[in-house]
């Protein structure tokens, strides 16, 4: 725990160390990606050569891959919140199901209001829903100490299962073999920025998020206690923090952000709720918050790197034979190598916990 | 149709008791294992191809746990070595094994998602004369494979394997006072290593017995989050042999009941979130009999 804790740390004063230690899993990654490109008879730099084309060469790609990190954006915040207090909450994903569900009942339920009343509504009902199901693990870990880790993973299995039965049962569209709820109506879509992209007003929320976030993070008293309480819960309790209650209010926090890029998900991109509605928003959000080191630059970054990632595979299996699992080849390992410490090639000093 | 229930339901434990006994012994050691499903999936894929290949069941069984318990080393050393929090590698393993071996799937043999190979050798049954015939027992005792009796036989030789022997009790301290262990000369971090590895054995033999004891065919999705299953057993069993196994063949049950449910009323989805809300309410009266004892006491 202490070791995410610290590594979500910002670094006050950056050097080309700090640099260079950030990207060093990226670097990691890539060379363990390249090396089962190579065994599989593909010339990784030209693979990676045409990733980088696919998600950023021209206006069109750049709009597709600002979409795809859109709730990365949103998923890798929910994350990092929790992780700065000492929370490690891993059940983001089950927030974003509920939210993506809640906000996608709103849009095609209550189809008679304006959209200036509806998409409020329809937001605010993904936040709400993404809250209150963090409401359990939250008080069970700052009132019983029971493991969060446990609990909000088993969450994302039961959200999974939970929104099946609903979108199967009580909400399937009518007429509707696919598992699906019917479509929102146009009056609860988030606006496209760019269209035909995909691209749409869900990006500058999750932008002013993290702007907020940023803010909060330097000038405010609950940034300060949830960093004090993220590293050093003690002293955080010597210095009259009521950690339990920064827990819940954090883990409702994350729930909250969690929620809410379900909400946008459904809202401004697939426009209904569907089984297999999140390919792991919310796991990949926990490779976003680590590798940006929970900074709101380092997340935006991080986001955009994944979203890019997921534009240009759908891409290049079309233009190359190399299969799109590639990506997600990148994305666990990059996982992997966020939280691991190479300081032993120093000095192996470490007893185990 | 009790009989077949019953005997169904033991099909399904099997996978996931195997592999929370090997989730079990490497919590007991300090680790708790997230990356159990992705050593589930690697065993299955390697257990068919051997299969197939040398149309050899010992053989594949064999592969799957020699898959499995490498990369729970993998997973292990990241874990000991780089002070890599056990979590975030667990599911990161999750994520990259799941891509590798699709990954593998289209590059190999150019298919996605599903792979069916000829010739290939699956596991045998053991057919019990006389007690087969007998209702409910027959079902229980009859017509399992190999790996089934050894992964229940498994349940006592773990209890008194942690309790009785001076492995079992050096894998104990090295989870629960690593300090200690290494004051009296044990390498806690290897002890670790050692759990993974046969963590990811048995996980790897888990995925085996999916696709050569059941399926006969390998699935991406084949292992349908039974290593998160294995992990919850083991959270419900809170780490004792005998109630892990209990918890496993009661998730059996939902799995084997589920099938059956399909249009008649109780939805099969809500079945399946049974035994992960199970793990949240038993974690959850632990906590209040331990914060009562720790009331009392004060």
């Amino acid at each position: 725990m202490s070791a995410v804790a610290s590594s979500a740390r910002a670094a006050p004063g950056i050097g080309w160390r700090d640099i260079a230690l950030a990207i060093a899993p990226l670097v990691l990654a890539l060379i363990v990606a390249a090396v089962v490109l190579g065994i599989a008879g593909h010339n990784p730099l030209e693979v990676y050569w045409l990733l980088l084309k696919e998600s950023f060469g021209g206006t069109k790609r750049v709009a597709a891959t600002v979409a795809a990190s859109t709730p990365l954006i949103l998923t890798g915040l929910a994350t990092a919140v929790a992780f700065r207090t000492g929370v490690f909450n891993v059940g983001v994903e089950g927030s974003l199901l509920v939210g993506g569900l809640a906000a996608a009942f709103v849009g095609f339920t209550y189809v008679d209001l304006p959209a200036a009343l509806l998409l409020p509504l329809a937001l605010g009902a993904a936040v709400v829903a993404g809250t209150l199901w963090m409401l359990v693990p939250a008080v069970l870990k700052a009132r019983l100490d029971v493991d969060e880790v446990v609990t909000t993973l088993m969450l994302n299995f039961i959200a999974v299962s939970f929104t099946a039965w609903l979108v199967n049962g009580p909400l399937l569209a009518p007429g509707s073999a696919n598992s699906a709820t019917p479509m929102v109506v146009e009056a609860a879509r988030l606006p496209k920025l760019m269209p035909p992209s995909t691209l749409n007003a869900g990006f500058l929320i999750a932008v002013a998020l993290l702007v907020l976030y940023w803010l909060w993070g330097r000038g405010t008293a609950l940034g300060l206690e949830t960093r004090l309480a993220g590293l050093n819960p003690r002293f955080a309790i010597a210095s009259g923090i009521n950690v339990p209650m920064l827990i819940v209010k954090m883990m409702l926090l994350s729930g909250a952000i969690g929620g809410l890029a379900g909400g946008i998900q459904a809202l401004g991109t697939v426009n209904r709720f569907v089984v297999g509605f999140s390919p792991g928003y919310g796991f990949t959000g926990i490779a976003v918050a680590l590798l940006g080191r929970g900074s709101a630059i380092g997340i935006f970054l991080a986001a955009l790197l994944f979203g890019a990632l997921a534009t240009s595979g759908a891409t290049i299996q079309l233009f190359s034979d190399v299969p799109i699992e590639i990506v997600n080849i990148l994305q666990g390992t990059v996982m992997i190598f966020a939280v691991a410490r190479f300081s032993w090639l120093l000095k192996n000093r470490r007893g185990g916990k | 149709m009790i009989d077949n229930i019953i005997h169904a339901a033991f099909v399904m434990t099997t996978p996931i008791l195997l592999a929370a006994l090997g989730g079990l012994v490497n919590r007991i050691a300090g680790i708790v294992n997230i990356g159990l499903d992705s050593m589930m999936l690697a065993g299955a894929l390697a257990g068919l191809m051997v299969a197939s290949l040398t149309g050899s069941w010992p053989a594949a069984l064999l592969a799957a746990a020699f898959v499995g318990g490498f990369l729970g080393l993998l997973m292990s050393l990241t874990v000991t070595r780089l002070a890599a929090n056990e979590i975030i590698v667990g599911l990161g393993f999750n994520i990259a094994v799941a891509g590798l071996v699709r990954f593998f799937l289209k590059s190999w043999y150019g298919t996605s998602g599903t792979l069916s190979l000829a010739d290939v050798a699956m596991l045998p049954r053991i057919h019990i004369p006389v007690v087969a015939n007998i209702p409910v027992l027959g079902a229980i005792l009859s017509d399992h494979d190999p790996l089934t009796w050894a992964a229940w036989l498994l349940v006592p030789v773990s209890a008194w394997f942690l309790a009785r022997t001076r492995l079992g009790l050096r894998l104990r301290a090295a989870g629960a006072a690593p300090h200690a262990a290494r004051a009296l000369g044990l390498n806690p971090l290897s002890l670790r290593d050692a759990s993974t590895v046969f963590a990811g054995m048995m996980a790897g033999l888990a995925g085996a017995y999916l696709c050569i004891g059941v399926v006969g065919i390998f699935n991406e999705g084949i292992t349908a989050g039974r290593g998160f299953l294995a992990l919850a057993a083991f959270y419900f069993g809170r780490n004792r042999p005998w109630a892990t196994a209990l918890g496993a063949l009661l998730f059996g049950l939902f799995d084997a009941i589920q099938i059956r449910l399909q249009g008649r009323g109780l939805p099969a989805e809500l079945v399946q979130t049974l035994p992960y809300v199970m793990v949240i309410v038993i974690l959850t009266l632990v906590a209040i009999t331990v914060k009562r004892a720790r009331n009392k006491g004060a």
